[in-house]
């Protein structure tokens, strides 16, 4: 109760320390929290643009698509490196490089390949939510108590039942680690996908609004 | 036949030599190890760990491995566990050649105490259970049946994080009871423990073997240890680990350290394990 309270003071404060500064900067370079509801209300009138609801449906989708497919991607990828050794010994230097490269590099290639359409951005959001997935499976393969296998393997456990009852568990903390990480740049992905080509989404409508500068749209 | 095969590809001419104590009797031994050789290949070629073993362990017996660290005393362990395959010779477990871990059969203890730490006291317990498809109203009750005389009343529902270390070695080895084996392996399971808890796990596994009367293989770099608790000592060379000597320990339980034939046992243990462990240490430097 007593931790509500004061997340509920933070939060009014720094609206109210952004209220203050917009005031005494210029009113059209910042708005304040006062000004925003008009400012939507705007947004929502506006007959040049979409409804705004479907730019956000739109990236919403893009973003679970992404993350749906980097997860996928980066766990297969992640327990085959990990629990296959000569694959991992291959592989893994390789991915550690393709991990070194900026991710936005990638980006002009994926826009040839998928179009400005939304393929682009998921692929993008993919590409950068991949890794995360990927290097925190393996490391968490990598931090599996020896014992524990050992211990589960002296009572006959089967390869199966060793991955579920014993690996899964002793690597859970690692993974939603780097699944939150890898959410959080499939997010980024998909956002900056949109902001550098795309005639739809909410990159794009930040986009154009700074086109216009129309910081408050 | 496949140990057979084995012992054809890798077993130099000198270990070809049949084992004296071979069983032929009809009931066969808990645990009989015959010609048993295993090394380790290494980046700079192979090592040599075990070689030769030969030893047979009867019924409700207590034999302790007692040898100079790594000679080699918990690779024989994991290999009658059949942890660790053996390079040559045959491990016959109540007559028949071990094809893996089987849990119907053999349980281990480990120094570490290696419980899940996401699962309760009492979950750990039921561990192996689990694997054995027991039902969970079975698996709860046997768990309770084996923690309680434990001293670990009222702490069956605590993650291991919460209990000290002579509590987490005893929920570890009630879950090695728990499978209800007749062998029951533990390599150095006190080891990590401080020496008063040490003694006093030593006097309650007295008490565990009365009651349950298993036949327990023990690993061990304490003389002590191995006096309190075995009815035979197994001395183990340096490396590469054979058998130097087999000492039966025939003194009453709960035995006294102190008694005239327990010193003499000391200083004719202590005199075979320093010889080894100064063979080991000029072996490192």
């Amino acid at each position: 109760m007593k931790i509500w309270l004061w997340r509920a003071a933070m939060l009014l404060a720094a609206l109210a320390v952004w209220e203050a500064a917009a005031r005494m900067l210029s009113t059209i370079l910042y708005v304040g929290p006062s000004r925003l509801p008009g400012a939507l209300g705007r947004v929502l009138a506006t007959r040049d643009l979409p409804p705004l609801a479907g730019h956000v449906w739109l990236t919403l989708g893009e973003i679970a698509a992404a993350y749906a497919l980097a997860v996928a991607g980066g766990l297969w990828i992640g327990f085959l490196l990990g629990l296959r050794k000569t694959v991992g010994r291959i592989y893994e230097p390789l991915l550690a490089a393709l991990y070194a490269v900026p991710g936005v590099v990638w980006y002009p290639s994926l826009m040839l390949f998928f179009g400005l359409g939304p393929a682009s951005k998921i692929a993008f959001g993919v590409l950068l939510g991949f890794f995360p997935v990927t290097l925190s499976v393996l490391a968490g393969i990598r931090q599996v108590p020896a014992t524990l296998v050992t211990v589960a393997l002296s009572m006959g456990a089967k390869p199966w039942t060793l991955f579920c009852k014993v690996m899964l568990p002793a690597m859970a903390s690692t993974m939603v680690g780097g699944l939150r990480s890898g959410l959080a740049l499939s997010v980024v992905g998909v956002l900056v996908g949109e902001l550098l080509g795309a005639r739809a989404g909410l990159g794009y409508v930040i986009n154009y609004a700074y086109g216009l500068m129309m910081v408050k749209l | 036949m496949t140990f057979g095969g084995a012992q054809l590809r890798a077993t130099p001419p000198h270990d070809a030599e049949p084992p004296k104590d071979r069983v032929t009797a009809a009931a066969p031994a808990p645990i009989a190890i015959e010609g048993v050789g295993k090394r380790y290949v290494t980046p700079s070629g192979p090592v040599p760990a075990v070689e030769r073993v030969s030893l047979t362990v009867h019924p409700r017996e207590f034999v302790s491995l007692l040898g100079p660290s790594g000679c080699g005393k918990s690779t024989v362990l994991g290999m009658i566990g059949e942890l660790v395959r053996p390079d040559s010779g045959i491990i016959l477990i109540d007559g028949e050649p071990v094809t893996g871990p089987n849990p119907k059969k053999v349980a281990l203890v480990f120094q570490d105490p290696g419980l899940f730490p996401w699962r309760t006291a009492l979950d750990n317990v039921g561990f192996g259970l689990e694997l054995l498809s027991v039902a969970s109203a079975r698996r709860r009750e046997i768990a309770l049946g084996l923690l309680g005389p434990m001293g670990l009343n009222g702490f069956e529902a605590k993650y291991p994080r919460e209990l000290s270390g002579g509590m987490r070695q005893r929920v570890a080895i009630a879950r090695a009871l728990a499978l209800d084996t007749p062998i029951l392996l533990m390599d150095e399971p006190f080891g990590a423990l401080d020496e008063q808890t040490r003694f006093l796990m030593g006097e309650w596994l007295v008490g565990v073997r009365r009651r349950t009367e298993r036949t327990i293989v023990f690993v061990t770099h304490s003389l002590h240890e191995a006096i309190a608790l075995s009815d035979r000592i197994v001395v183990m060379t340096a490396r590469p680990g054979a058998i130097k000597d087999v000492i039966d320990v025939p003194l009453p339980y709960p035995r006294a350290l102190d008694g005239p034939e327990a010193v003499a046992l000391h200083a004719k243990l202590w005199a075979q394990v320093r010889e080894e462990s100064l063979k080991a240490v000029e072996g490192q430097a």
